[in-house]
């Protein structure tokens, strides 16, 4: 198909996905195999725009200008020189979220984000579907959570959205290696689990994980485990146990199993693998393995 | 006027995780459709595949006739409501009602005329000018749903929007719900893991089950006939017994305990071959009786059961106790005085029971 549109658009440009910094002159599209192609406005008359977008997505790359605020955000970051860092009243954090590519227009995001937020916040855009949200810590009584923010924007701008919450910050020494191993941590967090808000805490579990090297993680996963490497049903009731606190009556709620069932399932696993679950330390090294078996 | 049909729809995550598998079902037009189940049963996962939140691995999905599997969320003519689901906190009722058509750019005259309506229709008009954080709880909730109804949607979308309230304004709020979906009549499809949400709310529920689905009926279908062991044991609370005995010529067997088992249902337990071989016996706590009377009738049917607990819920007794030493659950009437540590007479009432074969857990009929 493509080769058959360069045929009539000279101009036509292929990029694969993650391509920042596109052209303004030119018109995109996103094809069913997720490329970005890319045509001079030159080319196209209003009618050959509705036609290409019967068969493939408009691409939205408008993001939306940047603010002074940003801007200094931006530049402390970037910048190795300390004349970049400028004064600041609160802790801060940053929040990386990723969306759906071409669910939404970024600039109708930045319309809804801020009005969640007491005040604008800078938000630093990576490309047209993910970035930085900068939130200063304050204490207003209602503020809203993450996971609040994400079912409004789901329910509002018809988007799924994932939150990875940093820690808080109180000046900007090492700003851009917090920004930096924060990008880096919420592209890993997500293979770990289903969650669509973590914060730096619930990740570290999965960043230590992430860290081994692969050959030693499926060792841990299969030693661990043992025969019930494979055994999802078994599996899927211990990580709930996990999940529930290792509370017995929670479990057994959530599973919609007997307790009788689920104390006997346990006894088993025991009896098999010498791994007495509803001990701390037996426990986490479960979780681990279970981790590292993802 | 939306109808949609969902055609072996299947969802696998990355990796290989199959949360929903062959998902087959016909929602009809004005329908009130619950998915009910377990959590992790795929009854989200199902939901933002049909709101395009979730992409569709296989099969076929259609709004209102048309296929939608590559139409975008904004484009499928739905409104949702999800759990978490909060409000702007610094906007009053109007802005948060006008906000999501302020940001798809609808006219200001068109705005207001949504707005107004919802508000007239949730009994809001009153308070347009307040904040959330004046409001109470069942207020917001209703703001929360006059959100979803500005959109003026073919569809609406409702991921267990109560399992955050507390349990008065939950039985409130369902209420409120219904009688929501009788005035607008809008094709609703909503998620919950509580099955007594799902028995009150639903003209239809669809019952799943590790990405499959059980059952779908009506919740009274669902109830008097459930397909399978989980079904039974899902809906209804407290939960069916089951007991597992043998099944003999006229007689359900528990070693030394025989029950009677009635023609009709000897007859095509007989002609599939049940006579003789192990099965499962369910039977609902409301059908295990203590009246005199009804004891009286059914003196083949009746057990001496030693009551371990027994919890006084103002018009009945829920009795724990345990037969042939497996536990079962019976409901009775509180006019007769039962007490922890008696032993009385209680009879089941088999025309209401089920049997269910013990391999593949099929109710047998
Ligand atoms: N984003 C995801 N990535 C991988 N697996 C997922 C994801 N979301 C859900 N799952 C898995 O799919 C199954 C169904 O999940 P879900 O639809 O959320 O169930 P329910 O809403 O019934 O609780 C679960 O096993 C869950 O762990
Ligand atoms: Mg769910």
């Amino acid at each position: 198909m493509i080769n058959q549109l360069r045929k009539i658009y000279s101009s036509l440009l292929v990029y694969s996905e993650g391509h920042d910094n596109l052209d303004s002159t030119y018109k995109w599209f996103v094809t069913g195999e997720n490329e970005i192609i890319g045509i001079d406005e030159e080319e196209l008359t209003s009618k050959d725009v509705s036609l290409l977008a019967t068969f493939l997505l408009p691409y939205n790359i408008n993001l939306p200008v940047p603010t002074d605020e940003e801007r200094k955000w931006r530049n402390a970051i970037d910048s190795a020189e300390s004349s970049a860092k400028f004064e600041i009243k609160n802790s801060y954090r940053f929040i990386y979220f990723s969306i759906k590519k071409n669910q939404i227009d970024p600039i109708v995001f930045k319309d809804a984000i801020h009005e969640l937020f007491a005040k604008p916040v800078p938000i630093l855009w990576g490309n047209g579907h993910e970035g930085i949200i900068i939130e200063e810590q304050t204490v207003y009584e209602d503020s809203i959570s993450f996971e609040e923010i994400k079912d409004i924007l789901m329910s509002d701008l018809y988007v799924k959205i994932n939150f990875y919450i940093g820690s808080y910050k109180e000046s900007l020494e090492d700003i851009a290696q917090y920004y930096h191993l924060l990008i880096n941590a919420a592209k890993k967090v997500f293979i770990y689990t289903n969650k669509t808000v973590v914060t730096y805490i619930d990740a570290v579990p999965y960043l230590l994980i992430n860290q081994i090297e692969p050959g030693l993680r499926s060792d841990i996963g299969k030693t661990v485990l043992q025969k019930y490497i494979n055994d999802e049903e078994t599996l899927k009731t211990i990580e709930t146990f996990l999940q529930c606190n290792l509370n017995i009556s929670e479990t057994a709620k959530v599973l919609h199993m007997h307790r009788n069932s689920l104390q006997y399932r346990l006894d088993r696993f025991f009896e098999k693998t010498g791994i007495d679950i509803r001990q701390f330390h037996h426990a986490m090294t479960v979780y681990l393995a279970l981790l590292a078996k993802k | 006027m939306a109808d949609l049909k969902l055609v072996n729809i299947r969802k696998v995550y990355d990796k290989d995780v199959v949360s929903v598998k062959d998902f087959s079902l016909e929602i009809r037009d004005k329908e009130f459709l619950v998915l009910v189940g377990p959590s992790g049963c795929g009854k989200s996962t199902t939901l933002r595949m049909i709101a395009g939140l979730e992409e569709i691995s296989g099969g076929d999905l259609f709004i209102g006739g048309k296929r939608v599997n590559d139409v975008p969320p904004k484009d499928r003519d739905i409104a949702m409501v999800f759990q978490n689901y909060a409000l702007y906190p610094h906007m009053d009722v109007y802005n948060n009602m006008a906000f999501g058509l302020k940001l798809r750019k609808f006219k200001k005259d068109e705005i207001k005329k949504r707005v107004d309506n919802a508000a007239k229709i949730l009994g809001l008009e009153d308070l347009l000018t307040r904040k959330p954080k004046a409001l109470s709880g069942g207020q917001r909730q209703r703001v929360a749903l006059g959100r979803a109804i500005v959109r003026d949607a073919e569809v609406f979308l409702m991921d267990e929007p109560l399992s955050n309230l507390d349990a008065k304004l939950r039985v409130q709020m369902r209420a409120e719900i219904q009688k929501l979906h009788r005035r607008l009549q809008t094709t609703t499809v909503y998620v919950t893991h509580d099955q007594t949400e799902a028995m009150t709310m639903a003209t239809r529920l669809v019952v799943m089950k590790d990405g499959y689905i059980q059952q779908v009926g009506a919740p009274k279908e669902v109830y008097d006939e459930p397909n399978n062991v989980f079904v039974g044991g899902f809906i209804g609370s407290p939960a069916m017994n089951f007991l597992n005995g043998r099944l003999e010529e006229n007689y359900f067997v528990m070693d030394d305990v025989k029950i009677l088992v009635p023609e009709g249902k000897m007859k095509y337990l007989r002609e599939q071959g049940y006579v003789g071989k192990e099965i499962i016996l369910g039977v609902r706590p409301e059908d295990i009786h203590d009246e005199p009377l009804f004891l009286d009738f059914s003196p083949e049917t009746k057990i001496k059961a030693s009551i371990e607990v027994a919890e006084l819920m103002g018009a009945e007794i829920i009795l724990y106790s345990k037969v042939n030493d497996q536990d079962f659950v019976a409901r009775v009437d509180a006019r007769f005085s039962v007490a922890a540590g008696e032993t009385v007479d209680l009879a089941f009432d088999l025309n209401k029971a089920h049997f269910f074969d013990k391999e593949s857990e099929l109710r047998i009929k």
